[in-house]
């Protein structure tokens, strides 16, 4: 008796978080049917399985997404690699970090959408003009975040490397950057984010690629059903990106916390 | 400058200023080779800040430190330092091993040789078995001994030490002391010891330097140098009732409490 009820209690706490999606997806589809049934503009979700249905069929799913999700890649790459090494930099040197305030206060919010003109004249269409944005916009809170981790180093440590003769770049590679991982996963989390949403609004706003453009072309072509898929799906693939990055963080953070 | 050879270090007229605040007025003696002086004094006679001068961690406002006749600017491979706080100065992320070979990277030293100097310093320091743990896997003694593995790692000339046992349990601080006692004896290192243990400082030392706090305008930290003379190895039994180290202790008991007053 007890187990049942512990299991239909169970069973209501997993069903809990579903209820609204469900209730809002079923709004959606009743008033698509009914007060926007003539409507060029909404489709009920269901049609949206079509949609998807044919994006997978004609391939166009696998090819829009690995382009987005390749450009967001590459783009985080850049981003992690140059500012981590800058927010090295500034975060051991009070005085990199004074010099170089006014440029990057001045060059950080320059909204990175803003920069598709400039970068499709720099690169044309095509990966390289979409992800050199996304770097753009993943390289200041990859800098801002490494330099504040820098900066919260057991200062001990610095002293210990001195006393022991590490050079500058032992120090960084065996001190500063195992010291700053956990927090630097934290900051590659927001970066995926970021990524994500800078590479979608560029394949929007310009790039014929990708999962964005994928998207409106399907808005455009007047096909509101597989709209509704690609938005659905871009959204699931964010929830599944996320969800790793969290997934990787804690593996490592209880890695580092059994040790630390 | 001429300089004896057998002083290892000069400690001359070094006075150091710490946000406007006189923390160590001028002080001056020597310390010869192979020998173990303890400083000690009252919280807040600049003890550790002279130590740190006298590493290169912090440069005197006036006056020098000499290292074998050179003058001291920048911390040196030389000179080993261990910090009171083990567990703030080993790297949480590498084992025991890992922490030791920081020494050895630092300088370089691969191949053969350094499996066998991190053999050769745990063995020294009675931590072979535990060579693959981490140190959040150790007991404070024990954390505190990788750190003066690592230290023994580096070859250095002269140890500096700021109260390294300070923050161990009574029992635990005298078996780390015989173990460095008997250590520094084996290798012939010269040691500069921080202590606020007055017993400690004459059970290890071949002379205690005690400071004093707040010494007036114009006059030296440096209080007191006592040579302790008691034969070595010691034991802490026969040692701590030698008639020698109950009238050291009476001394520098009567110097600190006169100081407090």
């Amino acid at each position: 008796m007890r187990d049942t009820l512990n299991t239909g209690t169970r069973l209501m706490n997993a069903l809990r978080p579903w209820w609204f999606p469900a209730v809002t997806l079923g709004l959606f589809e009743w008033y698509a049917r009914t007060a926007g049934k003539d409507s060029d503009a909404i489709a009920p979700p269901s049609a949206a399985l079509g949609g998807f249905a044919s994006a997978m069929s004609d391939g166009s799913l696998v090819s829009a997404t690995a382009f987005t999700l390749g450009s967001a890649a590459l783009g985080l790459l850049f981003a992690a690699v140059l500012g981590i090494a800058a927010g090295i930099a500034l975060g051991l040197s009070p005085r990199a970090a004074r010099l170089s305030f006014l440029s990057i206060e001045v060059f950080r919010p320059i909204p990175s959408v803003a920069l598709i003109p400039l970068s499709m004249l720099a690169f044309g269409f095509g990966l390289r003009m979409e992800f050199s944005i996304v770097a753009f916009a993943c390289f200041w809170p990859m800098l801002l975040l490494s330099q504040a981790a820098v900066q919260q180093v057991e200062p001990r440590l610095l002293e210990v490397s001195q006393m022991l003769g590490l050079s500058p770049l032992q120090r960084a590679r065996k001190i500063i950057l195992p010291a700053i991982t956990p927090r630097l996963f934290v900051a590659l989390r927001l970066g995926v984010a970021v990524a994500l949403v800078v590479a979608v609004t560029v394949e929007i706003a310009a790039n014929p690629h990708g999962m964005g453009y994928a998207m409106m072309i399907a808005q455009q072509s007047l096909n509101p059903g597989l709209m509704l898929a690609w938005l659905m799906w871009i959204s699931v693939v964010g929830y599944a990106i996320n969800l790793g990055a969290l997934k990787l963080e804690r593996t490592l953070a209880r890695k580092m916390g059994q040790v630390a | 400058m001429a300089v004896a050879q057998h002083n290892v270090l000069n400690i001359n007229r070094v006075a150091i200023t710490l946000g406007g605040r006189e923390v160590l007025s001028p002080t001056s003696f020597d310390v010869a080779r192979g020998e173990f002086v303890c400083i000690v004094g009252p919280s807040g006679c600049g003890k550790t800040t002279l130590l740190r001068a006298a590493s290169g961690l912090l440069a005197p406002t006036s006056g020098e430190v000499l290292r074998n006749g050179q003058r001291v600017t920048q911390p040196s491979r030389e000179v080993a330092f261990v910090f009171q706080d083990y567990g703030r100065a080993l790297l949480p992320w590498r084992t025991v091993a890992g922490n030791v070979a920081l020494a050895l990277e630092a300088a370089d030293v691969r191949g053969p040789a350094h499996a066998a100097r991190i053999h050769d310093v745990l063995g020294k320091v009675g931590l072979l078995g535990h060579a693959h743990k981490f140190p959040a896997q150790l007991s404070g003694g024990m954390q505190q001994r990788v750190q003066i593995a690592r230290c023994l790692a580096q070859e250095p000339q002269v140890l500096m030490m700021d109260e390294p046992f300070g923050a161990l349990d009574a029992l635990t601080r005298q078996g780390l002391q015989d173990q460095l006692a008997h250590l520094v004896l084996n290798d012939g290192l010269t040691v500069l010891f921080v202590t606020h243990d007055l017993e400690e400082a004459i059970y290890l030392g071949d002379r205690v330097v005690a400071l004093q706090a707040n010494p007036g305008p114009g006059r030296p930290s440096l209080a007191r140098m006592l040579d302790v003379n008691i034969a070595k190895p010691r034991t802490q039994l026969a040692t701590r009732e030698h008639a020698e180290f109950l009238r050291l202790r009476r001394e520098l008991f009567a110097f600190i409490e006169q100081s407090h007053a």
